[in-house]
């Protein structure tokens, strides 16, 4: 197979569905990823604007409140077992850190195509549930005990699922992790790795090590609902906040699975955008260590209301505290990146910019959240909503489209409309803060989530909030539309570097060859962030 | 993996590199540590909620049949780790012979648990059961554990069986020898690690009285 | 694919060290004293309840590390290894550990 494939690029190597879905190719693999997680993106925003729209007016608008249950509860677990968390890393990770590091593929070819598969038979449990049973679970996505233990709908079908897809997210983690320790290139050492390699890496050990114990969890819901045995029933001897204590092992380390990739993502748009290095490589690259590692022990901040005991609830706020060190580290290096530097205004910069934004006041509500106090106010209100929303979507999600929009050239080598897509990304930030913003406020006075209805008193931030979610809706459909018909009808050759773009990927062809490189990958001896720096789009 | 260009990719995905297939191995292994870990938390707090109960519940578990199973498991450790010092050191045979006493340890191991369960079940112990259903709530939750726990690791050991049955064929086809051998060691690492587990679980359900 | 070999492949070829059959007979010779020592400890034992625990697990804990260090080649192998189970082993108890406060001060 050495000859003849000189630089057909990956698109080129083979023809038809099958060559798709069974291809070891980690660059298709992440285009099955991408397709997939944008479908299954599609159907929790349809979702999400039905429940906007319940919420329009107090009473009953558009579905009655068991409906509505099962709608947040799909909606919550769409988004974050089927997208966010495979979102950065499945897509982007699977194409790009083979190529960031000079090799042709990951470690284990075959084990990544499993991981996709994986995740589409989880994602189908997941969705089954709709079609069969009971109907979807109405638990929320946390399928807390002991309603999930009593509850007729369809909790074990759900539950399975997440522990299929858990078994996905666990692969693609131990996947990167041999790949970045095995198959760097020669010279290039961890600190010479970009840094979104070092964001992956992080990631990684989180999936591998805290994957699991959600896993186990999830089958004891299972065994409970089966054999009526009191795991975490109180009524027949179990303790609900054991429950809550393994579910929030896990998915409070998931959080840093969401957001650590897209801190690598503005990790490597910024220097490009800003046509300089990137300061504090060093600092970026061990606060994502540090996130990942403080992030397993303040799980319990999530509980503060459940009843645990008094010490323990001080001991997770302070924890809580200390991870807010190493992001603040990170958001100083990129404003000092951002410095002084000769500013190229393109859309991924301008996603890049809004994450900032958007993940800092994310941040700062966590902060409030994660005082002992306050939360006991605010905790279940849609001031929390409104947090992980603005950390969630207004973080990872915008970073995943500034990926998107920054490495689309090099994925399909052709050029989107820029102008299209700075319009569209007006519209879908206003709509975003629209949409989120005046949560917060309707949480400070008081107004419970995860009700199908309200007091009249909470009427305007939530009409606000509705209108932002069809203005969010609009940006979205501009955005995707633009990117599809630059699938179709966009500029043809970009070049190998059309951003200026100072990362190895920037330096193999547009699409990539199959092989990844048509030359030997060179790595610059001051860091990663040192190849020739010629943008060649500009206003 | 060479290119039309001439130039090789020397760290490429599709090269055969047994150092990778054995860190792919312990990371699994970790991921499995976690998983136990998760029961083994679960089983932490209901004995310190429960502590009493739990101590009297294992009374009914029968030490022999565990220290029993103990040894086997242990022996069989060994037996696997012999085949690998036989497969670097060329013989095969050797090898397979040592894999496939494993493999029959195993079983042994299987009989037995199978003869410590039916007795249980035939008290009515299993959880869903009658019997079980009046059990106090601390030694219902023991007997929930105790059939979870060893059932998942009863589980890895079939899963570990079929492992090695495959690495007895690959190695009996030639496909495993002491050039290649990272399948045999793989084996042994994941054999290694239900012995590990049992090694916990054995004081903690059968000598805590 | 196959001819061209991988640097990584030689390097260990290099290190690859072959435990003797008598190391693993002694290494479970040790194995199986100590588990006759935890069964007398627990059987004989008996009224000094909380200690036969402590006793136990750490019997186990010193048997498993037997078994790690020599059945799975952690002598022989590269330090890293060593240092992630570390970590692994770290996480782990933290997290048993700040269960524990939390049931033990409600």
């Amino acid at each position: 197979m050495a000859t003849a494939t000189a630089n057909i690029n990956f698109f080129q190597a083979r023809k038809g569905l099958f060559s798709w879905i069974f291809s070891v190719d980690h660059k298709r693999i992440g285009l099955l990823y991408l397709y997939s997680l944008m479908t299954f993106f599609l159907v929790g925003v349809t979702l999400g604007l039905l429940m906007r729209y319940e919420l329009l007016n107090p009473g009953k608008d558009l579905v009655e409140a068991q409906t509505y249950n099962q709608i947040f509860t799909l909606h919550g677990v769409i988004m974050i077992f089927l997208f966010i968390i495979p979102s950065i890393p499945a897509v982007f990770g699977n194409f790009f850190l083979p190529i960031m590091l000079g090799t042709d593929d990951v470690s284990f070819p075959r084990l990544n195509l499993l991981s996709w598969w994986i995740y589409i038979i989880g994602a189908i449990m997941a969705l089954s549930t709709l079609v069969f049973g009971d109907g979807p679970a109405d638990t929320g996505w946390t399928f807390y005990a002991p309603y999930s233990v009593n509850t007729t709908t369809n909790v074990s079908m759900s539950v399975l699922a997440a522990f299929v897809l858990g078994f996905s997210s666990i692969l693609t983690g131990l996947n990167f992790i041999v790949t970045i320790h095995r198959l760097r290139t020669p010279g290039m050492t961890f600190l010479k790795m970009p840094l979104f390699a070092w964001s992956l890496y992080a990631t990684s050990w989180i999936q591998l090590l805290a994957t699991p114990i959600i896993g186990i969890t999830l089958l004891m819901i299972v065994a409970e609902r089966a054999l009526g045995v009191g795991l975490f029933d109180p009524s027949i001897g179990g303790d609900p906040i054991l429950y809550q204590h393994l579910f929030w092992i896990y998915s409070h380390p998931a959080v840093y699975i969401m957001a650590l990739p897209a801190f690598g993502v503005i990790s490597e748009l910024l220097p490009t955008f800003s046509q300089r290095t990137i300061f504090g490589y060093k600092a970026i690259a061990f606060s994502s260590l540090a996130i990942a590692f403080v992030g397993y022990f303040i799980w319990g901040h999530h509980m503060f209301t459940s009843g645990m005991s008094g010490t323990a609830r001080i001991i997770f706020s302070i924890l809580t505290f200390f991870v807010a060190i190493p992001t603040a580290i990170k958001v100083f290096n990129w404003v000092a990146t951002l410095y002084k530097g000769s500013i190229n205004v393109q859309p991924p910069l301008l996603y890049a910019l809004a994450f900032i934004f958007q993940f800092m006041i994310g941040g700062f509500t966590g902060l409030i959240l994660g005082a002992l106090a306050t939360d006991i106010h605010l905790h279940d209100t849609y001031f929390v909503v409104g947090h992980f929303h603005y950390v969630m979507f207004g973080g990872t999600g915008f970073a995943f489209f500034g990926a998107l929009h920054y490495w689309y050239p090099k994925i399909w080598g052709r050029m989107y409309n820029v102008k299209v897509a700075n319009i569209a990304f007006t519209i879908f930030f206003i709509g975003f803060n629209m949409l989120y913003f005046p949560m917060l406020i309707a949480g400070l006075m008081g107004m419970p989530r995860r009700y199908y209805d309200y007091l009249p008193e909470f009427h305007l931030p939530n009409m606000i909030s509705t209108y932002g979610s069809w203005v969010l809706a609009v940006g979205l459909l501009l955005m995707l539309g633009n990117l599809i018909a630059g699938f179709y009808k966009g500029k043809r050759g970009v070049g190998r570097n059309p951003w200026g773009g100072i990362t190895l990927e920037w330096q193999t062809l547009s699409p990539p060859p199959v092989q990844n490189f048509d030359r030997m990958p060179e790595i610059p001896k001051n860091g990663p962030y040192d190849y020739e720096n010629k943008p060649i789009i500009k206003e | 993996m060479e290119h039309a260009t001439g130039f090789i990719l020397p760290n490429s995905g599709h090269n055969r590199d047994a150092e990778a297939s054995k860190m792919g191995m312990w990371l699994f292994l970790f991921t499995e540590l976690l998983l136990f870990g998760g029961l083994f938390i679960v089983y932490m707090v209901y004995r310190l909620m429960n502590h009493d109960a739990f101590l009297l519940s294992s009374f009914e578990l029968n030490v022999v049949m565990g220290t029993v199973n103990t040894i086997v498991l242990l022996v069989s450790s060994m037996t696997i780790a012999m085949s690998i010092t036989a497969i670097q050191k060329g013989n095969s045979i050797l090898s397979i012979k040592l894999l496939a006493t494993t493999l029959i340890l195993s079983l042994v191991f299987m009989i037995i648990k199978y003869f410590e369960w039916s007795s249980k079940i035939h008290h009515g112990l299993f959880p869903g059961m009658e019997y079980y259903g009046n059990l106090p709530k601390g030694e219902a939750l023991f007997f929930f554990l105790y059939f979870f726990m060893t059932g998942l690791h009863a589980l890895h050991i079939i899963i570990g069986a079929v492992l090695i049955a495959v690495v007895i064929y690959r190695t009996k086809k030639g496909e495993v020898h002491s050039e290649n051998y990272t399948l045999t060691e793989n084996a042994g690492l994941y054999w290694h690690l239900v012995d590990l587990i049992w090694i916990y679980l054995f004081p903690l359900f059968y000598l805590i009285h | 694919m196959e001819n061209h070999k991988n640097h990584h492949n030689d390097d260990q070829h290099e290190t690859h060290h072959i435990a003797s059959y008598k190391e693993h007979f002694s290494t479970l010779a040790a194995l199986l004293l100590l588990t006759f020592v935890t069964v007398v400890v627990s059987v004989f034992g008996a009224n000094l309840a909380t200690l036969s625990v402590a006793t136990a697990l750490l019997i186990a804990t010193i048997k498993v590390i037997v078994v790690a260090y020599y059945f799975m080649h952690l002598k022989y192998e590269k330090k890293i290894y060593s240092w992630l189970i570390l970590l692994v082993v770290v996480l782990f108890v933290a997290f048993t550990v700040i269960t524990a406060i939390e049931y033990l001060n409600r």
